[in-house]
């Protein structure tokens, strides 16, 4: 992963240079190897953080001894929290890619992200309502939603983008703002209503009964480690998986082709861009359709995960991946990376240790979220990998 | 003295903008800040009344320091100033704009604007009264009521000044204030800078491109090239600088000019 | 002016006709006259009567924005205005006590209209969590006079609704410090992160609603807050109230209810009358000059003395003061809250009356705060009953699912998209702020894209010291 810059212009090949500009390092174990280092070092963050409020307070409850509950849920936060953290990670890039272009907080994302959770809804149960869920090889199935989810979302981000802010390019900041948030209640009132006209309901539980490997004693898969179970789900397992197929696929577009190199000039300066014969529009369609598909297939990775989804759930994640992004600072597409990552592993860890103060308990873990953005945004505005410039007027 | 500048320093991102500045400007003097494009007069005129905040260095002024205070402190303190790319308040009447500029010299009382009191009415009017003769100052009679965005270019810079002096400066610091005019234009212009010295008693600092003006107006010149202070003197003084002729026409040009004359 | 078209021709020989005061009161008086014969004589019983009352009760409803805007004698004219809203309605809504209950709405959400302009319209702050305020001055009411059991219920003793009107101003005060507690670090913020801040912000005080519950109670939770506590009745309302409906040979089952929502609608109209004033006087005074400064250009405005951060605050303080007040009504006159009151929607549609009506115009935001709230309690509920009643004659079947009660946000979603499409000033635009957008989309990109780093510096440059 990089962020949305140009790199440096070529360097003098030397052994270990040379293998760095290889493709395979380049789009294979680099961008790995830096989800690896944020994965780690996000646990080992957190990790330290809970067993430290275990010192502080050994027993937050009569008869709970909070280092015995961290000791058997530390292995089920670390996956959930990555699993997690890969969709907000995967939300984050749709804000982190249009602000980049555009300088502009595509408030609507949220709803682009609970269409592709709907669609991925509607495809099962279409494959479903023809029986032929049940005899699917799994992974064409998980591989064909995720990929209709990402195409009708990402088609649907295009649609919005041409009809209700293209014309609304050059007028102030709030402007376009303000249309996204009434093109949000729009899109949950659409799919409501179709739901509602349909089905008769709109909380959509995705036909996961008669998908058999999910039924399977195979689910959760049990590891036994140092005497403690481990489950995991396998939904878990899908959606880090995706995930990161996804975001190295992502990675070798923005880094690797034309069209990237398109996007990253735009995101430097549009006008000069423009100029250099790069063809604006045209990229900047791209840019909404990358985002769309991205939010969309999480939507459907999301969905498969929880089971029930409604036209109502693309907010709180959209908030939470918008403060992924910002934290990660906006329009870095390595920091909406990590800060996805570490905000599903704070959510997650939280959630899991919270639980054990009568005090507060888990019904304030939205408000962790923003409490995270409001002091991101004042403390250091630009993100854990924005560069603060000052720049010459 | 009325401005004292200590080895200001000023970088973005690496580059340095101003640095190792020193320069003095004299109490009810009118002095100019040359250079060549970048030289980093307007960054100077930034970090002067705090939009920006110098990396290191000092800034006495009328025996102050200015450093660290927010622009609108420093406008308090009596430096007011006009911007290089006029910014007016678009869509507000030009009156209202020299309005904007006495705010931080009102008595600004929430319990007495609420209750229109005596005391409001008339500072409202006081305020109304000065803003328009400082229109009247800049040659804008009568123009109050139009919508500042509708006015002519030249009388856009105009309302700017008048906007300035609305806030009772003691040092007014004009960013191109002659950019785009035509030499009658300058002309008045030069004029209405001087009365605002001889009238009002306020010292002028002018960034300027036009060396007529330059010329013509200055009592002081402080040259900028790169950031740094490479001349000052009178008019007659920097005009007969060789490193002011190299800054502004290159050492090739320089070179090329004194071939040509052998 | 060389072309004149057709319709533009007729339009003015209609203004022409108006002109003439005495045209204008005939005009005015028959307006009037006809609007009241029609909420008044349609049959309740037809089948079309949601229909009608749809279309009639809001033309009623703008008669005195009619009187208002009609070229009559000054004292004419407010006497018309005053008598149409404490003589005329008062009496209609006895007749009629749902159309007394929405005028009770329209002010309510025109008071908080209002107060949101100031930080929205006035000084270009774009405030997505508004409603928290509103929220915090229904629950200081809410909770101290509940009947649910919470903290402030003590050996179930309650604060006596005698202490209503001491309760206002606590809600002012406490709305404003709440205001200035969460401006102090956000105003610094641009724009747009700004509005997703106060957004967060308003949900945070919904969950904070939803969840103080335990393990102290403070705002019983999810439950809501019910029973809360009602301003002393005064005697004249319910004389007036059973005078008005024997003379109209009406037998009201509760006077009291009734001459309730009375007192309530002339608060709620008190109220108004008072934020129109403070609004008024801030924006043409040195601190309305100021808070346009800032919208129009922050940088020139500090750079020209104005205080940002303060003047913002002052601004967002304002508005929440207002809001602290309404709600503080608002919770008396519903007599039951809970967190579902206080969504995002419904900072939305306070901001939808805002842009509708055209920010910064005080008569804009009036307009658009009766619109939108007619069309959200009215328009959308008899559309919603009109289909029933359709349904159930078998004359037309419209499939519940589509219930138009049902899509309000769909509704709010379209107004806000179509408006900042094609009238982004909004219907009656404050003169400068309808320049300023037409100025911002011909102004070069590059331009804008200069000026940002510098303004990113300056709201860098305001903050405390020690921060960096």
């Amino acid at each position: 992963m990089s962020s949305v810059t140009i790199d440096a212009g070529p360097q003098a090949p030397s052994g270990l240079d040379s293998f760095k500009q290889t493709a395979l390092y380049r789009f294979l174990i680099f961008p790995l190897g830096q989800m690896l280092v944020f994965i780690l070092g996000a646990t080992v963050l957190l990790t330290v953080f809970v067993y430290g409020l275990a010192v502080l307070f050994p027993e937050p409850r009569p008869n709970i001894v909070l280092v015995e509950q961290l000791n058997r849920q530390l292995p089920g936060m670390i996956i959930s929290g990555i699993s997690i953290g890969f969709v907000y990670a995967m939300i984050a890039l749709g804000y982190t890619l249009v602000y980049g272009v555009l300088k502009f907080i595509n408030f609507a994302h949220s709803e682009i992200f609970m269409v592709g959770s709907v669609i991925g809804f509607s495809f099962m149960s279409f494959l479903n309502s023809l029986g032929m869920l049940a005899g699917f090889n799994p992974i064409l199935l998980v591989v064909s939603t995720v990929l209709v989810s990402a195409g009708f979302s990402g088609l649907l981000a295009v649609g919005i983008e041409r009809v209700a802010y293209k014309p609304l390019r050059r007028a102030p900041r709030l402007v376009p703002l303000i249309t996204a948030i009434g093109l949000s209640f729009i899109l949950q009132d659409t799919v409501r209503a179709i739901a509602s006209l349909t089905i008769n309901d709109f909380n959509l539980t995705y036909p996961t009964r008669d998908i058999a490997w999910l039924q399977s004693p195979l689910n959760p898969l049990v590891f036994n480690i140092g005497g403690i179970d481990v489950r995991v789900r396998i939904t878990a397992i899908i959606i880090m998986i995706a995930a990161v197929i996804m975001l190295l696929i992502l990675n070798y577009f923005v880094n690797g082709t034309k069209a990237g190199r398109g996007i990253r000039a735009i995101s430097m300066d549009q006008t000069t861009a423009g100029l250099m014969g790069i063809p604006v529009n045209t990229m900047i369609s791209l840019t909404f359709f990358i985002g769309g598909a991205l939010g969309g297939a999480a939507g459907a990775l999301y969905g498969l995960n929880v089971g029930t989804v409604t036209p109502y759930i693309g907010f709180i994640p959209g908030l939470k991946a918008f403060t992924a992004a910002v934290l990660g600072g906006i329009g870095n597409v390595t920091g909406a990376l990590l800060g996805g990552i570490l905000l599903g592993m704070i959510e997650t860890f939280l959630n899991g240790t919270l639980v054990y103060f009568p005090a507060i308990g888990i019904r304030y873990t939205d408000i962790f979220a923003f409490g995270i953005l409001i002091a991101v945004l004042i403390f250091r505005p630009s993100g854990l990998l924005g560069e603060r410039v000052d720049e010459k007027v | 003295m009325l401005l004292e500048v200590r080895n200001l320093v000023k970088s973005f991102g690496g580059i340095h903008a101003v640095r190792d500045v020193s320069l003095t400007i004299e109490r009810s003097s009118i002095s100019a800040i040359i250079g060549p494009n970048g030289a980093g007069k307007t960054t100077f005129f930034n970090l002067l009344t705090g939009i920006y905040k110098p990396d290191s260095g000092e800034l006495m002024f009328d025996g102050k320091s200015l450093k660290g205070l927010r622009p609108d402190q420093v406008m308090k303190m009596g430096v007011a100033r006009t911007f290089q790319n006029i910014r007016l308040f678009h869509n507000m009447t030009v009156l209202e704009n020299v309005m904007v500029g006495e705010h931080s010299r009102l008595r600004i009382s929430l319990a007495d604007t609420l209750l229109r009191t005596a005391g409001f009415s008339k500072q409202e009017q006081r305020v109304r009264q000065k803003a328009s003769d400082l229109l009247k100052f800049v040659g804008l009679a009568g123009k109050g009521d139009e919508t500042a965005k509708n006015v002519p270019y030249g009388d856009q810079r105009r309302i700017e000044i008048a906007r300035a002096l609305a806030s009772d400066p003691k040092l007014i610091l004009l960013d191109e204030p002659t950019a785009g005019m035509n030499p009658n234009e300058s002309e008045d212009a030069m004029n209405l800078f001087r009365r605002i010295r001889d009238e009002f008693g306020v010292t002028v600092v002018l960034i300027e491109h036009d060396m007529k003006v330059v010329m013509g107006i200055s009592e002081h010149i402080d040259v900028l090239d790169y950031g740094q202070k490479i001349a000052e003197g009178t008019p007659a003084q920097i005009r007969a600088n060789p490193r002011v002729v190299e800054a502004y026409l290159g050492r090739r040009a320089v070179e090329d000019h004194a071939e040509a004359a052998e | 002016m060389a072309s004149i078209s057709a319709p533009l021709k007729q339009k003015r020989s209609f203004w022409a006709f108006l002109d003439k005061p005495s045209n204008a009161l005939i005009f005015a008086l028959a307006y009037i006259a006809l609007t009241l014969l029609a909420v008044v004589l349609i049959d309740r019983r037809s089948l079309w009567y949601p229909l009608m009352n749809m279309i009639t009760t809001p033309l009623f409803l703008f008669t005195p924005l009619v009187v208002v805007s009609l070229p009559l004698g000054k004292w004419l004219k407010v006497g018309m205005f005053v008598a149409m809203l404490l003589v005329v309605m008062p009496i209609v809504g006895i007749y009629n006590p749902p159309f007394l209950e929405l005028a009770i709405q329209i002010s309510i959400f025109a008071g908080l209209a209002l107060g949101l302009n100031i930080v929205v319209g006035f000084a270009g702050l774009l405030d997505l969590g508004y409603v928290a305020f509103f929220a915090v001055g229904a629950y200081l009411w809410g909770m101290f006079t509940s009947n649910a059991d919470t903290v402030f219920m003590v050996n179930g003793w309650t604060v006596d609704g005698g202490a209503f009107y001491i309760f206002l101003i606590l809600g002012v005060a406490a709305a404003a410090l709440v205001g200035i507690l969460l401006g102090l670090p956000v105003l610094r913020l641009r724009g747009d992160y700004l509005a997703i801040v106060t957004l967060g912000f308003g949900e945070v005080i919904r969950i904070l609603a939803r969840n103080l519950d335990a393990p102290t109670n403070f705002t019983n939770g999810a439950q809501g807050l019910s029973g809360i506590g009602v301003p002393p009745l005064p005697g004249f309302l319910i004389g007036f109230t059973e005078s008005m409906a024997s003379a109209l040979g009406l037998r009201v089952d509760n006077p009291d209810a009734l001459a309730k929502q009375l007192l309530y609608y002339l608060l709620a109209l008190g109220m108004l009358f008072v934020i129109m004033l403070i609004c008024s006087r801030l924006k043409d005074s040195p601190i309305g000059r100021a808070w346009t400064a800032i919208r129009e250009d922050e940088v020139a405005a500090i750079a020209m003395g104005v205080p940002l951060v303060r003047m913002k605050l002052l601004a967002f303080a304002s508005g929440a003061a207002f809001a602290g007040a309404i709600g503080v009504l608002y919770a008396a006159k519903q007599s039951f809250i809970d967190p579902q009151s206080f969504i995002l929607l419904q900072s939305i549609s306070i901001l939808a009356m805002i842009i509708v009506g055209g920010m910064g115009n005080i008569k804009g935001v009036l307009l658009g705060a009766m619109l939108i709230t007619i069309v959200e309690l009215h328009t959308l509920t008899n559309l919603s009953l009109q289909f029933n009643a359709l349904r159930n004659a078998n004359i037309l079947n419209i499939p519940q699912q589509l219930d138009p009660s049902k899509y309000q946000p769909l509704v709010f979603g379209v107004i806000l998209v179509l408006m900042m499409l094609f009238r982004p000033a909004g219907l009656l635009p404050e003169r400068s702020r309808k320049l300023e957008l037409q100025e911002m989309r011909e102004e070069d990109e590059l331009q804008h894209a200069m000026e940002e780093p510098l303004r990113d510096n300056v709201l860098a440059d305001t903050s405390t010291p020690g921060e960096k």
